[in-house]
């Protein structure tokens, strides 16, 4: 029984990581209806740059960097919409691009060393149950963004904007809301999580520089599972995927486990309507 | 070529809001039907259940007798039903020649692995269809714009490049949604022309439309719709004078306007 | 013969094939890049082919080549089937593969397809890294024979150029038929596709399966080739750059695939270091998304159109001054 309950705290632990990287992923999506394949980078990144500079400068410097290569592929998508490009798919074909280069050039700068810290050398008990203060860290940090995430969309100004040019674009657009900005932002914001949770997942399971694609993945998975409309359905979705993963972990085999949130992805694509688009919006 | 394409008693809801209550229709091979109502009055349910794009649970449609109601789209082109759409869906970077190709798919005589193979008779077909899209674009009159791409061409001429590619699918019915919005006068009369030779050939055409001209040009019978259901069936000059559709697109002022909206 | 003019682009690739092989011919380590770039030729081509005609973004062919390789492995070195046989099994094996992922993905808009097929790849790769008694695990499988005659780098050179001109010409096939039209009217419009009579997953499935099939024989003769075959020879970094040759080549247009691989394949070799391989191609990528969308090959229609109406406005002016009357 405290072997079960210990996979699942460390599983919904583990789960606020994919939560953070699910924000994004649904905000752009809704935003710009089109993915950015480079937040699992962004995360690689900054653990990376971590790793070089120590302590909480490091941390610092390594979510800028973050924040600077989101904002490169946000100038990559500013300049897309000027040339005129309808397709959504082209804007992810360049987020996968940058995603791309940005592994290459982690791989040229430090090899392929693995990026991780340990952080607390202690574990708490609590109830018997072991529990990371790592991973409480996580879980608090996950939290928090999602409700300050809310709070952007729901009470803000900004959050209505984001919200009406996610309803509808050319509506917003009318009405004076500056759509392109916006979106340039949620590409920002990818940065910014991305980076954080770069971090986190640092200090924690660690990461190589073959990571950045599984990482989109998984934030992809834990964005669709519940529906990609809300900050809540996000985290709560990661933390279904990080359980999942951690009861693999513990009864099943390392492949299942590793095979987890990829088929957290196929299954719910297959399943559901999400990323079915064949007759959306217009009638025939 | 006798054959009859006859939507009865369809019922279609959307959620909470029923869209069509009880759409009959009736068109003949040969024939020009037209299918009136003011927005909302359930006309492109109607089409679309025609068209299996919606799949009614109430009612039936049938052809010459047999039973379609509820078949896939694909499916009811090739019974030989075919359809435009109200905002013409093509890619206007094409030509003129390779849409009403695209037309041809129906009728298509090799498999998929034969044509990767490269057959000699998917050469030959190709070659056939070739000639026959030329054919069918000169009895258009778009021969001169063959090569155009479609964004070059006025939305008449667009208008005409859809019913060829009905032409080409070797069509008995026609179902046109609303072609002539977005036309000059000149180029509805032109598309009148058109619609008249599809029926000389045998097509049926069932027309779907706002613009009153060109179902009083071409329309033998009329059916009006209003809130889901059929209020009126009758020839064009009937269907203007009718209090109730006059009541149905007019309003109070209806009375008033009678004696002018028959001219 | 008069039926190959009708076919321009199978007749360039068996040019360039013939004029190619004998170069590598000279030097046995361009013979050895030339099967390799051939094989990464024939992935990018099923990418060209699934994408640019069919509208499937598919990042799971470097999966499906792999596949057909150990495919190859296994029936040659474990079940001793006859050369040449394993080839059957190793393109049908991933295309029933990808006819029956096929209901699922062809649902999708192209976005989702991206992220189920990158998804799909990846638990391939994971199974065939854990499968151990099957697979050889991370170790793979190593000595795995040739193909019966083909036994020198020149021979697989020369078969799998060959190879390669067989699929362009079953691909120009499909394009010149009522199927490449109505795929590239699903590319563009689902419900045209529907109303134009298509039976749209029926056809998608095809053409995926047909797409499958290609890279899965791209992997058999990668096994051969090599005799060894690992997780990491043809994953999911494969169908990355697969893609990526695909559209900056110009996904769309037949040979763009073939011009995107061997464009990137020989600048590549110039880079200071092989670690910088993917800054370039995710480079070249962005670069080319955003100055020629339609890839290397899509530049070239406009600048024989201008040339074409250069030398004609020339050939007019002429005319014009010679009989100015008969211009009425």
């Amino acid at each position: 029984m405290y072997v079960l309950t210990e996979y699942i705290v460390r599983g919904i632990q583990a789960g606020s990581i994919y939560g953070l990287l699910a924000l994004p992923m649904s905000l752009l999506f809704a935003t710009a209806g089109t993915i950015d394949f480079a937040v699992g980078a962004y995360a690689l990144l900054a653990a990376a740059v971590a790793t070089i500079v120590a302590g909480p400068l490091g941390i610092a410097i390594a979510i800028v960097a973050a924040i600077s290569a989101a904002a490169a592929m946000g100038v990559i998508f500013l300049v897309l919409t000027r040339t005129g490009t309808r397709d959504h798919i082209v804007f992810a074909l360049a987020s996968f691009g940058l995603a791309v280069a940005i592994a290459s050039f982690i791989l040229w700068q430090f090899g392929t060393q693995a990026f991780v810290r340990a952080s607390f050398s202690q574990f708490w008990s609590l109830g018997g149950i072991r529990i990371s203060p790592q991973g409480v860290i996580n879980l608090g940090l996950g939290a928090l963004v999602t409700l300050l995430l809310y709070l952007l969309l729901y009470w803000s100004d900004l959050g209505r904007m984001m919200r009406a040019a996610a309803a509808n674009p050319t509506g917003a657009e009318l009405a004076g809301i500056p759509v392109a900005r916006i979106q340039f932002g949620t590409y920002l914001a990818g940065g910014l999580l991305g980076g954080l949770a770069g971090i986190m997942i640092l200090y924690s399971a660690g990461l190589d520089f073959t990571a950045s694609l599984s990482l989109t993945l998984g934030g992809f998975g834990a964005a669709i599972i519940f529906g990609i409309t809300s900050p809540l359905r996000c985290l709560l979705g990661g933390v279904a995927m990080g359980v999942a993963e951690a009861l693999a972990a513990g009864y099943t085999s390392g492949m299942v486990t590793a095979m987890v949130p990829f088929l957290f992805v196929l299954i719910v694509l297959s399943v559901s309507n999400i990323g079915g688009g064949a007759m959306a919006g217009d009638r025939p | 070529m006798t054959g009859m394409l006859a939507a009865t008693g369809i019922r279609m809801s959307f959620g909470g809001l029923t869209a069509l209550k009880s759409g009959t229709i009736e068109v003949a091979a040969g024939t020009i039907i037209g299918l009136i109502g003011r927005n909302g009055s359930g006309k492109s349910t109607l089409f679309n259940c025609m068209t299996g794009y919606f799949r009614p649970k109430v009612g039936k449609i049938t052809l010459s007798g047999r039973d379609i109601t509820g078949l896939q789209p694909h499916r009811i082109v090739e019974q030989g039903i075919v359809r435009t759409f109200q905002t013409p869906r093509l890619d206007f970077d094409a030509n003129a020649r390779a849409a009403v190709l695209c037309g041809f798919y129906p009728a298509r005589t090799s498999t998929f692995l034969g044509a990767l193979a490269g057959l000699p008779g998917v050469r030959r077909e190709e070659r056939r269809l070739a000639e026959k899209a030329d054919h069918i674009i000169e009895r258009i009159g778009l021969g001169p714009q063959r090569d155009q791409p479609l964004g070059t061409l006025s939305m008449g001429q667009v208008r005409l490049v859809e019913v060829a590619r009905c032409l080409a699918a070797n069509a008995k019915f026609v179902l046109l949604d609303e072609p002539a919005a977005g036309l000059t006068r000149e180029e509805q009369l032109v598309l009148c022309g058109q619609i008249r030779e599809l029926a000389k050939q045998g097509i049926g055409v069932l027309l779907v439309e706002h613009n009153f001209f060109l179902i009083h040009e071409l329309c033998e019978r009329v059916t009006v719709l209003e809130e889901g259901a059929v209020i009126f069936v009758g020839t064009p000059g009937d269907v203007a004078r009718d209090p109730g559709v006059l009541r149905s697109y007019l309003g109070a002022a209806a009375e008033y306007a009678g004696g002018r909206v028959a001219e | 013969m008069r039926g190959l003019t009708s076919r321009p682009n199978t007749m360039i690739v068996l040019g360039l094939a013939i004029a190619s092989v004998a170069l590598a011919a000279r030097d046995p380590v361009w013979t050895d890049t030339w099967v390799i770039v051939g094989v990464y030729v024939l992935i990018a081509l099923s990418t060209g082919i699934s994408y640019g005609q069919a509208g499937i973004l598919s990042m799971s062919q470097g999966a499906f080549a792999a596949v057909g390789g150990y495919t190859a492995a296994v029936s040659t070195l474990r079940f001793k089937l006859p050369p040449g046989v394993d080839l059957l099994i190793a393109a049908a094996l991933p295309a029933l593969l990808a006819y029956g992922l096929a209901r699922v993905v062809t649902r999708l808009t192209a976005l989702a397809t991206a992220l189920a097929t990158l998804a799909l790849g990846s638990v391939i790769e994971i199974g065939l890294r854990n499968m151990d008694n099957i697979t050889g695990g991370y170790i793979g499988l190593a000595g795995i024979p040739g193909i019966g005659m083909i036994d020198t780098p020149l021979k697989y050179c020369a078969l799998v150029w060959a190879m390669i001109c067989v699929c362009v010409l079953m691909y120009e096939n499909l394009v010149n038929s009522p199927f490449g039209r109505a795929l590239n009217v699903i590319r563009h419009d689902r419900v045209r596709a529907q109303a134009d009579g298509v039976n749209v997953p029926q056809l998608l499935s095809a053409a995926f399966a047909f797409s499958a099939a290609m890279a899965g024989s791209a992997g058999w003769l990668y096994a051969h080739y090599i005799s060894y075959i690992s997780p990491n020879s043809l994953d999911t970094q494969t169908s990355i750059s697969a893609l990526l040759m695909s559209v900056i080549g110009g996904s769309g247009i037949i040979l763009g695939p073939l011009a995107g691989t061997v464009f990137l394949d020989v600048l590549v070799r110039h880079l200071p270091a092989q670690e910088l391989q993917g800054m370039f191609y995710g480079g070249a990528l962005i670069l080319i998304l955003i100055l020629a969308p339609t890839g290397l090959l899509g530049l070239v229609p406009p600048l024989l159109a201008k040339f074409r109406a250069n030398r004609g406005s020339r050939r007019t002016t002429k005319a014009a001054r010679v009989k100015p009357e008969a211009a009425q």
